[in-house]
């Protein structure tokens, strides 16, 4: 489903930029730009600036998210950094701090 | 689930380093050095524009950059691979194409400091091929002196040959040179001729 997957125990540093579907297993400090769907998985750390179509965070992520569709924290999700998008959730658990834009 | 296998897919482009201790899967461009503790395989599709480490690195696509494995390297059709490579075992399949050296062996793929990595097995492996050609004209070279006449010879006159090897032990006397080359001596001939008159 995923076409690129930085799986736990990978580590990157820099930019990464795809048209696809990411998943964030592992560890990516930089930049992030995807055209699709990224998710970041529970026990993943990002230290990154994002920008995609939707976003779900399980994991520790610490930049700021901009998405054109919506962004999702998850239960367990720990998010530093301000978020942009028409739709965000935050579920029951998520801990977050920064600022949130719905595009109002 | 999804995190066991870490591909950097078909329409990803990576700058910067990718490092851990999992295997790694390259569809796509990486424009950053690789270093894994695991295996890495480059797709057919995948571009690598640095060196690239891992356990066992298998190569499809293109490379430009050293390649080092810790266990092996194998290049298949198709792989273009500008840089040099190091590993235990090296494998290049019929249609890869490499440019650069290649080292073969224990210690090539472990030590990873490549430049000095390099250098000192490149030197041994040097050393003793020019070692071995003085060694062998040493050994020969009572005999030898026929090789080097024999070409002459095949060149010349072989009723000479004889002539060949006496010529340094009895320099002065007889000169089998002179006839060796007819147009010389005529053109010899001819300048004494001019003198002459």
């Amino acid at each position: 489903m995923a076409s690129t997957v930085i799986g736990a125990g990978i580590t990157v540093e820099g930019e990464i930029t795809t048209d696809e579907d990411v998943v964030v297993a592992g560890t990516v400090r930089g930049k992030l730009t995807a055209k699709e769907s990224v998710t970041i998985e529970h026990g993943a750390t990002v230290e990154a600036d994002i920008a995609g179509a939707s976003l779900i965070v399980a994991g520790s992520l610490t930049g700021n998210v901009t998405a054109s569709e919506r962004v999702d924290l998850q239960s367990g999700a720990r998010v530093i950094g301000n978020v942009k998008a028409a739709r965000v959730t935050i579920a029951d658990g998520a801990q977050f701090k920064g600022n949130v834009d719905m595009d109002i | 689930m999804a995190a066991n296998v870490s591909i950097i897919g078909r329409t990803t482009r990576i700058r910067g380093r990718v490092t851990g201790d999992v295997d790694l899967e390259v569809q796509g461009f990486v424009d950053g050095e690789i270093a894994v503790g695991g295996d890495v395989t480059i797709d057919a599709q995948g571009m690598v524009g640095a060196s690239v480490r891992g356990r066992r690195v298998v190569v499809h696509g293109a490379v430009k950059g050293d390649l080092l494995g810790e266990e092996a390297v194998v290049l298949e059709d198709g792989a273009r691979v500008v840089g040099d490579v190091r590993a235990p075992r090296v494998a290049i399949a019929p249609g890869a194409l490499v440019r650069g050296f290649v080292e073969t062996g224990e210690g090539a793929g472990a030590p990873a400091k490549t430049a000095r990595a390099l250098q000192p097995a490149a030197r041994p492996i040097a050393a003793p091929v020019r070692v071995a050609p003085p060694a062998a004209q040493a050994h020969a070279a009572p005999p030898a002196p026929p090789a080097k006449p024999a070409e002459r010879v095949a060149q010349a006159a072989p009723a000479h040959a004889t002539g060949g090897n006496n010529v340094p032990a009895a320099p002065g006397p007889r000169r089998p040179p002179p006839p060796v080359i007819p147009a010389l001596k005529k053109a010899k001939g001819q300048i004494a001729k001019k003198k002459e008159r």
